[in-house]
C-alpha cells in the first residue's frame, strides 16, 4: 500500500481518528478498485458485503422514483465512504453509487470491517468517534432547523437577521446537514418575501364609488334655480378673467 | 390676471382642511408671495388658532365688510407682523401673510345667505381683498359639504383643492364635488389625500384615486400622531420641516405655484 492511500485514509471522516498503526492494518486489507465514468460501484437492493473509501473522482448516489427514473440524492467526493451503513444494519443497499468520472476507491470487505470491529478496539473506537462526530454535527443542525421551523410557523422571522447563512458552505458537498440548513434558510427567506407580497396585496385599499348615487346627488344640487344662476355668473366671471 | 383664489374643500369635517390651508398658505408665503387666508370654517379649531391668534383681538370680519360696515383694510390681520407663539410660526415674521376672519360667531354666514348675498358681491369682496393687499394668492378655508356658500367659493376659485381621506365614504362625497367643480369650470382641480395610514403604499393610493376621478392627486399625507399632537401648538410644517407630512405638503405648494 502506498503512503498516498494512508494519507487519503487519514483525511476521511471515517478513519481520521485512527492511529497510523491502525490505518496500516486497514489499508493492508483493502483492494484498490478503478471505475470508468458511468460505471456502477454498487446497486440499490444488492446484498452488502463491502464498503468503499473513495480515493479519487466523484460519484453520485442514486435511487429511482415511482416511474423508475433515476434521482440523484447525493454526490460523494474523495475522502468520503459509501456503503458502510449496510454493513452495520445488515440490510441491502439503500441506494446505488455510480462513477461520475474515473473513480479510484479502496474496497474493504464486510469481513475486514467486522474483524476490525472485533479485534481492534482503537479502530472500533475510531469508527464510533467518526459516527458520533457526524451525528453530533448533524444533530446541531437538525436542532437549528427544528427551532427555525417553529419560529417560522409562528411568523417570527427574526432569526433571518440574527443568523449568518452558511453561504460559504452551501454548494460544497462536504456537509449535507449544513446544506440542509442553508436550503432551509433560503426557503424561509422566500416564504417571508412571498408572505409580505401577499400582505401588501391584501392591504391594498379598494375604492368604489356608487355612480348612481353620485349622479343623483349631483342632480339634486345642480337642479336648483340657485345653481343655474350661479353657473351662469361663474361662466361670465371666467370669461371676464380670461380677458384680463 | 393677478391674484389667484385657492379654495380648500372637503366632504367631511375633520379631514384636515384647516391644517392644510394654514400650512399651505404659510409655505406659499415663505416663497416670498403675498398671501391672504379667508377663514370661513367656523368649526373649532378655526384657522386663526393654527396661526396662534386670539380671536378677541381680531376685531372686524369679512361679514362686516360685505355689509359695508368695515373696509377691507380694517379686517386684514398681518401674520408677518404678529406671528403667534412657537418656533415654526416665528419663521413667518416679515412675510406677507394676511388673515381675513370671515365669521367668528356661528350663524352669521347663514344670515348673509338669507339676506341674499350673491355671487357677484362675494366675488367683488374677494377681488377687493386681492387688490387692496396686492395678493398673489387668496386661500379660502371652506365649510365641509356642499352648501350654497361653498358652491359660491368653488364657483369663484381659480384653484380648488379637495382634501379627502382614503376611504369610500370620502370618495363618494368627493365624487360629487369633483363633478360640481367641473360643471362650474374651475380651471385647476386638485385632489389631496390626508390621514393615509402609513402601512399602505402611497403611490398605489395616489394612482387608484387618480384613476377614479381622472384628476391629479397632488399629495398623499400620512396619518400621524405627531400631527394630531402638535397641530394646534404651532404651524406643523414650519416647526417640523423634515417630517413626512411636511415634505408631502410642500409638494402641493409646487402645484399651487404652477397653476395657470
Ligand atoms: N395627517 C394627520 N394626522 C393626524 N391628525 C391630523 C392630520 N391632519 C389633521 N389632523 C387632526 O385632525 C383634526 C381635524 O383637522 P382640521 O384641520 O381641523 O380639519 P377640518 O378643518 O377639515 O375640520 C385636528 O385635530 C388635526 O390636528
Ligand atoms: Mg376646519
Amino acid at each position: 500500500m502506498s503512503g498516498d492511500i494512508l494519507k487519503q485514509l487519514r483525511e476521511t471522516d471515517f478513519f481520521k481518528e485512527l492511529s497510523d498503526d491502525a490505518l496500516q492494518a486497514v489499508a493492508a486489507e483493502g483492494t484498490v478498485r478503478r471505475y470508468a465514468e458511468g460505471e456502477s460501484v454498487m446497486r440499490k437492493g444488492d446484498a452488502a458485503d463491502s464498503f468503499f473509501v473513495i480515493l479519487d473522482g466523484n460519484l453520485k448516489i442514486v435511487t429511482q422514483d415511482a416511474k423508475g427514473d433515476e434521482i440523484i440524492i447525493n454526490k460523494v467526493q474523495p475522502g468520503e465512504t459509501v456503503g458502510e451503513m449496510s454493513l452495520i444494519d445488515q440490510r441491502p443497499r439503500s441506494a446505488g453509487a455510480v462513477a461520475l468520472e474515473e473513480v479510484e476507491a479502496l474496497e474493504l470487505s464486510k469481513d475486514v470491517f467486522l474483524e476490525l470491529l472485533t479485534e481492534r478496539t482503537d479502530v472500533t473506537l475510531g469508527i464510533l468517534k467518526g459516527y458520533s462526530n457526524r451525528l453530533r454535527f448533524s444533530t446541531t443542525y437538525i436542532e437549528k432547523v427544528i427551532d427555525w421551523s417553529q419560529k417560522t410557523a409562528e411568523g417570527d422571522y427574526s432569526f433571518l437577521e440574527n443568523t449568518q447563512p452558511m453561504l460559504n458552505r452551501a454548494g460544497s458537498d462536504d456537509d449535507k446537514a449544513a446544506q440542509l440548513l442553508s436550503a432551509f434558510y433560503s426557503m424561509v427567506r422566500k416564504v417571508k418575501a412571498r408572505e409580505e407580497g401577499l400582505k401588501q396585496e391584501l392591504e391594498r385599499l379598494t375604492f368604489e364609488i356608487d355612480q348612481e348615487r353620485r349622479k343623483r346627488e349631483f342632480e339634486e344640487i345642480t337642479g336648483t334655480e340657485f345653481y343655474a344662476q350661479l353657473k351662469a355668473q361663474a361662466k361670465a366671471l371666467r370669461e371676464r378673467r380670461a380677458q384680463g | 390676471m393677478k391674484g389667484k383664489i385657492v379654495s380648500i374643500h372637503s366632504f367631511r369635517g375633520g379631514t384636515g382642511k384647516s391644517n392644510v390651508t394654514a400650512n399651505l398658505a404659510a409655505q406659499v408665503a415663505m416663497t416670498g408671495k403675498r398671501v391672504g387666508v379667508v377663514d370661513t370654517d367656523i368649526q373649532s379649531p378655526g384657522i386663526h388658532v393654527l396661526f396662534g391668534l386670539d380671536e378677541n383681538k381680531m376685531g372686524k370680519t369679512m361679514n362686516d365688510f360685505l355689509h359695508g360696515k368695515a373696509t377691507i383694510r380694517e379686517i386684514g390681520f398681518s401674520v408677518g407682523d404678529h406671528p403667534g407663539e412657537g418656533e415654526g410660526r416665528a419663521k413667518l415674521v416679515g412675510s406677507n401673510l394676511f388673515l381675513f376672519p370671515s365669521s367668528i360667531k356661528g350663524g352669521e354666514i347663514s344670515q348673509i345667505l338669507r339676506e341674499g348675498i350673491d355671487f357677484n358681491l362675494l366675488n367683488e369682496g374677494l377681488q377687493t381683498t386681492i387688490t387692496e393687499f396686492d395678493l398673489d394668492y387668496l386661500f379660502i378655508d371652506t365649510h365641509p359639504g356642499l352648501n350654497e356658500e361653498t358652491l359660491l367659493s368653488i364657483a369663484t376659485s381659480d384653484v380648488l383643492i379637495i382634501i379627502l381621506r382614503p376611504d369610500n365614504q370620502d370618495l363618494q362625497g368627493t365624487s360629487v364635488t369633483v363633478d360640481i367643480a367641473r360643471s362650474l369650470d374651475v380651471p385647476n382641480l386638485f385632489l389631496l389625500v390626508n390621514k393615509a395610514l402609513p402601512k399602505y403604499d402611497f403611490s398605489v393610493i395616489k394612482k387608484d384615486i387618480e384613476a377614479q376621478f381622472e384628476a391629479t392627486v397632488t399629495g398623499v399625507l400620512p396619518l400621524s400622531f405627531d400631527m394630531a399632537e402638535n397641530a394646534s401648538k404651532d404651524l406643523f410644517s414650519l416647526r417640523y420641516p423634515d417630517h413626512e407630512w411636511s415634505k408631502s405638503l410642500r409638494g402641493v405648494v409646487d402645484f399651487v405655484l404652477a397653476a395657470k
